[in-house]
């Protein structure tokens, strides 16, 4: 589905460059449920970040789907974020002035189709299913993190995409809803098939995970040490 | 379009949320639509006002006025008894200016501000020497009373008829007056008539005296501001300019008097006004490009302040066009409030000024102040959504 072929992300930070992701390697396949496993700094999340085609490379090659992502334009990687992606962050990153409901359905408003199905029930069936449907009419500042993170995933389900990336979804949670959140994460792989990269440092969540790829210092690694 | 209403909301809800720091923005943009349309509104009703007094005297006029006129170089003079550049006519021209066969009277005006002074009261108005034509070349018909007429002015009498407002203002009532006595630079002059009032500021507050009777005091060098000239019908008036023209010639140079038709006055006022009305749109619009600063700055601001909205909604999504017309929509409503309450206030303030001043309130300048203010919000508002449109997705939703 994804694949990643010596791909380096530089960061440019005054007279220095940090390196990021070093002639990183990846493949992604349809259906998995892929852990990428690193300390803080190793590069995870930049890497999620290239595979959600959020960042550019600084060289190295990203085939989406088939197509090569250098070529396309910047509209066409918005579409591609807005129809085949799905993002949930560490800090929910849900729009304040907007309610839970209007936060799910909002990826609606920047699809340039229609989709063939409505994006307004399939919505209220998200919340049901994540047992947030009484929160539909609630600002995000008066859930709990919890609701605001399957709030997120809502969000990040609604346009039907086919990966789901996820950046440390349960640092800001307990590790009771951080649970929770892991194993609704996982029931969406095995229920819907979609992809699943989830990005952790934390070794309970990774051990869910059906692969998983270490990074250090920007690398792809064997082994997490 | 599905975006419309979505942006729209987002912005509606972003000015709730900071109603002070959106009144004060649109405050700007309100301040400059009101200068401008108040301006306008201004400058339009003194035209009108200005060009109904004219039209008011009759078509077949000819006006005699020193200097340059209305129409060339040199003072107007109006406004009062001194004559700016040019000559003092006397009665010698208007003698003369009678023989012109075309010619069916001649209304020689003399004009001075003084204090009228009644028993109880006094007041600052105008006397105004005329002959007894200068009621009908006037259009000032007596409401109480009876106008002097040709042996008053013959006589040199001191009698006089008062413009409505300022009998109102002297006595009790205009119908009073009639039969008193008004005391000018020393002077008693009876009260003949009252005239009919004729939303004319300057006839209003006059009072209207045999020219005659000007000599003395008033006018000691017995002349004349100008003198108008009723022609006897609307084809001879470029034969009697012509004549005018001649009679004047044997006694003045060309460059000391004008003689004007009531048309080329006309034109002339509509071009005095064409130029003070843009002066005055040119000095409004400063407020407007002022108010359109500000809306830049707050715009910054905001984008600054949404930084992260913005990130998450590029990764969900949006492109750069989508955020960019997100912004342009919020300068663009931010203007527009702007816009419309400044022509709320503008329209108010000139139904209050309506009292006293010829204002109109005009429905091109109303038109193109809330088209202006839109095109203010999207013109400042393209830099800083431009910079919202073009942050790195991942750069904006990082910022904290």
């Amino acid at each position: 589905m994804i694949s990643l072929k010596n791909v380096i992300k530089e960061y440019k930070i005054g007279d220095t460059t940090l390196k990021a992701l070093d002639s990183t390697t990846l493949e992604i396949k349809h259906g998995e449920f892929i852990g990428i496993i690193g300390s803080s700094g190793s590069g995870k999340s930049t890497l999620m970040h290239i595979i959600g085609l959020l960042d550019k490379p600084t060289s190295g090659e990203i085939i989406f789907e088939g197509r090569n992502i250098a070529k396309l334009t910047d509209d066409e990687i918005s579409k591609i974020r807005n129809s085949v992606v799905g993002f949930v962050f560490q800090q929910f990153n849900l729009i304040n002035n907007l309610t839970v409901a209007e936060n799910i359905r909002l990826p609606l408003l920047y699809s340039k189709t229609k989709p063939d199905y409505d994006i307004a029930n399939y919505a209220n069936d998200l919340m049901r299913m994540f047992g947030i449907d009484k929160r539909a009419n609630f600002y995000p500042n008066k859930i709990s993190g919890g609701e605001q993170q399957r709030c997120a995933i809502a969000r990040a389900l609604v346009m039907k995409p086919k990966i789901i990336l996820a950046d440390e979804p349960t640092g800001n949670l307990d590790s009771k809803t951080g649970n929770e959140i892991i194993e609704l994460i996982k029931k969406l792989n095995k229920d819907l098939n979609v992809t699943v990269v989830i990005v952790t440092h934390e070794k309970s969540v990774a051990d869910k995970t059906r692969r998983r790829v270490y990074i250090k210092d920007g690398r792809v690694v064997d082994k997490y040490i | 379009m599905k975006q419309a209403i979505p942006l729209l909301k987002a912005s509606i809800d972003d000015f709730k949320r900071n109603k002070i720091r959106t009144f004060l923005t649109s405050l700007g943009i309100m301040i400059g639509v009101f200068s401008v349309v108040i301006l306008i509104g201004l400058g339009l009703g003194l035209k009108n006002y200005i060009q109904n007094q004219f039209e008011s005297l009759g078509a077949n006029l000819i006006l005699i006025l020193p200097g340059g006129g209305f129409t060339g170089e040199g003072g107007s003079g109006i406004g009062g008894a001194a004559l700016v550049g040019g000559v003092s006519f006397d009665e010698k021209d208007v003698n003369s200016l009678k023989r012109i066969s075309e010619i069916d009277f001649v209304v020689p005006v003399f004009m001075k501000g003084v204090t009228i002074e009644a028993p109880r009261e006094e007041k600052f108005g105008y006397v105004m020497g005329i002959n007894e034509d200068g009621f009908k070349l006037m259009n000032v018909k007596a409401q109480f009373g009876k106008l002097f007429d040709n042996s008053d002015v013959q006589a040199s009498a001191k009698v006089g008829v008062m413009g409505n407002t300022i009998a109102k203002d002297l006595f009790s009532s205009p119908a009073d007056s009639v039969g008193k006595t008004v005391r000018l630079e020393n002077q008693r002059f009876k009260i003949l008539a009252v005239a009919e009032k004729k939303g004319d500021r300057e006839a209003d507050s006059a009072i209207f005296i045999p020219y005659k009777t000007t000599y003395g005091s008033l006018n000691p060098d017995k002349t004349f501001w100008s003198i108008y000239l009723g022609v006897k019908s609307d084809e001879l008036v470029s034969t009697a300019k012509v004549e005018a023209e001649k009679v004047l010639l044997d006694r003045y140079d060309k460059d000391d008097f004008a003689v004007t038709e009531q048309s080329e006055l006309l034109s002339t006022i509509n071009q005095i006004f064409s130029i003070i009305n843009s002066v005055l749109i040119a000095i409004g619009s400063i407020s407007l490009i002022v108010g359109g600063v500000g809306i830049m700055n707050i715009m910054y601001a905001t984008v600054t302040d949404r930084t992260r909205e913005i990130g998450i909604r590029r990764a969900i999504g949006a492109t750069r066009q989508d955020i960019l017309f997100q912004f342009l929509a919020e300068s663009t409503l931010l203007s527009l409030i702007g816009g419309v309450l400044g022509l709320v206030a503008a329209g108010i303030i000139i139904i209050i000024i309506r009292q006293f001043f010829p204002a109109t309130l005009n429905l091109f300048a109303a038109i193109a102040a809330l088209g202006i203010s839109s095109a203010i919000g999207v013109f400042f508002g393209v830099f800083p959504a431009r910079r919202a449109a073009n942050l790195s997705p991942i750069e904006a939703i990082r910022y904290e």
